[in-house]
C-alpha cells in the first residue's frame, strides 16, 4: 500500500513536469531567440544556450521597425476600449442585477447572443460603416469596435458579481441616511472590485490580441497595433527570426503581465459561466 | 400622482443606465448582423462600392464551384473534432493531477495556465518558428531522440500542416478545460467521498461513482460551447499558415478571413460568413434543446 502511495505520487509528479515543460519550453525559446545574434538564430547544429546576449534585434525592433510607436497605439486603444467598456458594464450590470423590467430578458438574451458573434463575422460591415463616416486609419475606430467586442461579456459578468452582494447591504447604508447613489459608491462597489478588475483585465487581454479587424481598418504604418505589424513582418518575404522573436515577446509581455496579476479574478469570472472563452 | 413620478423616474434612470451598453451592441453587432446577411446576396467589393446590385445565390454559386471551399469545409470537422478532444483529454488529466494540493500548486497554476490568455495569432507564429524546418527546436529533439533522420518541413508539407495546426491549438486549449474542470472537481463536497468510502468503494470506483456524475453537467455545457469557440477561432492557422500552402490548413473561418483581405471580395465573404452563421445557429439551436431537456433529467 505505502509502495503504492510513492509510485503514484512519482509518476504524478513525472506528468506534472510534462505539462509544465510543454508550457515554459515555447516561451522560454522565443526569448532565447530573440537574444540571439542574427547568426547563432540561423546556426546550424542550432544553438541552445547562446555565448553571449544581444540585444541587437530589440534595438532593431525599436530603432528601425517603430515598434515603440504600435506598442503606444495598442495601449492606447485597448486601455481606452477596455475602460468604456468596464464603465457602461457598471452602469447596465448593476440595473441588470438589481432591477425588474420589461424586456429584461429579452435584453439578457440579446447579450449572451453578441457574445457568441466572432469578431471577425461583423468586420466588414462594420468597415463600410466606418469607411462612410471617414474612420478609417483612425485609432477611435478600433477603439470602438472593442468597445463592443468587449462590452457584452463584461455587462454579463458584473451582474453576475453585483447580484451576489446582498441587496440588504446596500439599504443598511440607505437607512443611515446615505442616498441611493451613495449608497452604491461607498459600500457596492468596494465590495465588487475584483469582479472589475476582472472585467478590466479580460476585456484588456481580449482587445489587445484582437487582429482581424484591426489589419482590415488600419493600413497606414504609423497606426499599426502590435498584432497588425506582427502580421505585416510575416507578409515581407522572409521572416528575420530574430526580430520576430523580439516583437513576440513585446507583444505577449503585457497580456503575461495583467494575466500574472488577475488571473485569479479571471479565472473566477471563467468559472462562473459569465465569459465565453 | 407623486407614485407615479417616481416610477417614471426609476423608469428614466433605468433606460439611461442601459443605454451606452445596449447602443454600442445594437450598433456595432446586431445591425451588422443583419447587413452582413444583406451584403452576401449583393456584389460589394471593393471595385463596386460605388454602384452595389443584388445579385441573389450568385454569390454562393462561386462559393460552391470553389473546391477550396469544400476542403475548408470539411477541414472544418476536423479541426473542431480532433482539437476540442484532445484539449478535453489532456486538460481532464491536468486537472485531475492538480486537484489535491502540492507545494507551489498556486505558482504551478499561473504557469500552465498561461497559454489561454496570450494572442493565439502570436503563439502561432512562435509554433511556427518551433516547427521550421531547418531551424526549428521541435525537429531537433526529435532528431535527437532518433525518431527522425531529416528534419520535416511541418508547415510547407501540405500532409503534415493540417496535424500542426491541429497540434498547436490542443497545446492552446489545454488550459481552459484544466480550469473548468479543476473549479467543478474543487466544488465536489468532501461528504460525498466519505459515503463512498463508507460502502467500500475504491479510488476507480470514487472516480467513476461520484466525480463523474458530479462534474457531467458542467463538463458538457464547456464542451458543447467550446464547439463554437473553436470553430470562430482562426488565429492560430493564421499565425502559423494562413491556411495555406494550397488552402489545405484553411478552415471555413480563415478560408472567409483570405477573401476579405487578398480578394477584397466582401460580398463573396459575406456569403461565407452567411453559411458560418447558418451553422452556427442549427448548432446553438440543437445545443439549447439538448441542455434544456438535459436540466429537466430526460437525458
Amino acid at each position: 500500500m505505502r509502495r503504492e502511495k510513492k509510485i503514484s505520487k512519482v509518476l504524478r509528479f513525472f506528468f506534472l513536469s510534462i505539462y509544465l515543460i510543454a508550457a515554459i519550453v515555447p516561451l522560454y525559446w522565443i526569448f532565447l531567440t530573440s537574444v540571439k545574434s542574427p547568426h547563432e538564430v540561423y546556426a546550424y547544429p542550432i544553438v541552445y544556450w547562446p555565448k553571449h546576449i544581444s540585444f541587437e534585434s530589440y534595438k532593431f525592433l525599436f530603432g528601425f521597425a517603430n515598434f515603440a510607436q504600435y506598442f503606444k497605439n495598442s495601449l492606447f486603444v485597448s486601455i481606452t476600449a477596455s475602460f468604456l467598456a468596464m464603465s457602461f458594464s457598471i452602469l447596465s450590470g448593476y440595473i441588470m442585477a438589481r432591477y425588474k423590467f420589461r424586456f429584461k430578458k429579452f435584453l439578457i438574451i440579446t447579450l449572451f447572443l453578441a457574445q457568441m458573434i466572432p469578431a471577425y463575422l461583423l468586420m466588414i460591415p462594420q468597415y463600410t460603416m466606418f469607411s462612410k463616416l471617414g474612420m478609417i486609419n483612425n485609432l477611435w475606430a478600433l477603439v470602438i469596435v472593442y468597445v463592443n467586442i468587449a462590452a457584452s461579456f463584461s455587462t454579463i459578468m458584473a451582474r453576475g458579481f453585483f447580484s451576489r452582494i446582498p441587496r440588504s447591504l446596500e439599504e443598511a447604508a440607505m437607512i443611515d441616511g446615505t442616498s441611493r447613489i451613495g449608497a452604491i459608491f461607498r459600500v457596492t462597489l468596494p465590495l465588487s472590485l475584483p469582479g472589475i478588475a476582472a472585467i478590466f483585465s479580460f476585456s484588456f487581454v481580449n482587445t489587445w490580441n484582437e487582429l482581424f479587424t484591426a489589419v482590415l481598418f488600419i493600413n497606414s504604418n504609423s497606426k499599426m497595433t502590435v498584432p497588425v505589424a506582427l502580421n505585416s513582418f510575416i507578409s515581407k518575404a522572409g521572416i528575420q527570426w530574430n526580430v520576430m522573436s523580439a516583437g513576440l515577446i513585446v507583444a505577449l509581455l503585457p497580456t503575461i503581465i495583467v494575466f500574472a496579476f488577475a488571473q485569479r479574478y479571471i479565472v473566477a469570472g471563467l468559472t462562473q459561466g459569465a465569459v465565453k472563452e | 400622482m407623486k407614485r407615479s413620478k417616481a416610477h417614471r423616474n426609476l423608469k428614466n434612470f433605468i433606460f439611461w443606465m442601459l443605454f451606452p451598453t445596449f447602443t454600442i451592441v445594437a450598433i456595432l453587432t446586431y445591425y451588422p448582423t443583419i447587413k452582413g446577411i444583406l451584403l452576401a446576396f449583393e456584389d460589394y467589393t471593393v471595385f463596386t462600392f460605388q454602384n452595389i446590385q443584388f445579385v441573389g445565390w450568385q454569390n454562393f454559386e462561386t462559393i460552391f464551384s470553389d473546391p477550396n471551399f469544400f476542403i475548408a469545409l470539411w477541414n472544418t470537422v476536423w479541426w473542431i473534432a480532433l482539437s476540442v478532444a484532445f484539449q478535453f483529454v489532456l486538460g481532464f488529466a491536468l486537472a485531475l493531477l492538480m486537484r489535491k494540493p502540492f507545494r507551489g500548486r498556486g505558482v504551478y497554476a499561473g504557469i500552465v495556465f498561461y497559454p489561454w490568455a496570450l494572442s493565439g495569432f502570436a503563439l502561432g507564429i512562435l509554433w511556427s518558428w518551433l516547427l521550421n524546418g531547418q531551424f526549428g527546436l521541435i525537429n531537433d529533439i526529435l532528431m535527437k531522440l532518433h525518431l527522425i533522420h531529416h528534419g520535416i518541413d511541418f508547415l510547407s508539407n501540405p500532409s503534415y500542416a493540417f496535424i500542426s495546426v491541429i497540434a498547436v491549438n490542443v497545446w492552446y486549449g489545454i488550459p481552459f478545460f484544466a480550469i473548468m474542470i479543476l473549479a467543478a472537481l474543487q466544488s465536489i463536497p468532501n461528504s460525498l467521498y466519505e459515503a463512498a468510502e463508507i460502502d467500500g468503494a475504491g479510488s476507480v470506483s470514487k472516480f467513476f461513482n461520484v466525480t463523474l456524475p458530479y462534474i457531467k453537467p458542467t463538463v458538457v455545457s464547456t464542451l458543447l460551447l467550446r464547439v463554437i469557440w473553436v470553430m470562430n477561432f482562426p488565429d492560430i492557422i493564421y499565425g502559423m499558415t494562413k491556411g495555406g500552402p494550397a488552402g489545405s490548413t484553411n478552415i471555413l473561418a480563415t478560408y472567409m478571413i483570405n477573401i476579405v483581405y487578398f480578394e477584397s471580395d466582401y460580398s463573396k465573404a459575406s456569403a461565407v460568413g452567411l453559411i458560418i452563421i447558418s451553422i452556427l445557429t442549427a448548432y446553438a439551436l440543437t445545443y439549447l434543446k439538448f441542455t434544456s431537456s438535459y436540466e429537466l433529467g430526460e437525458i
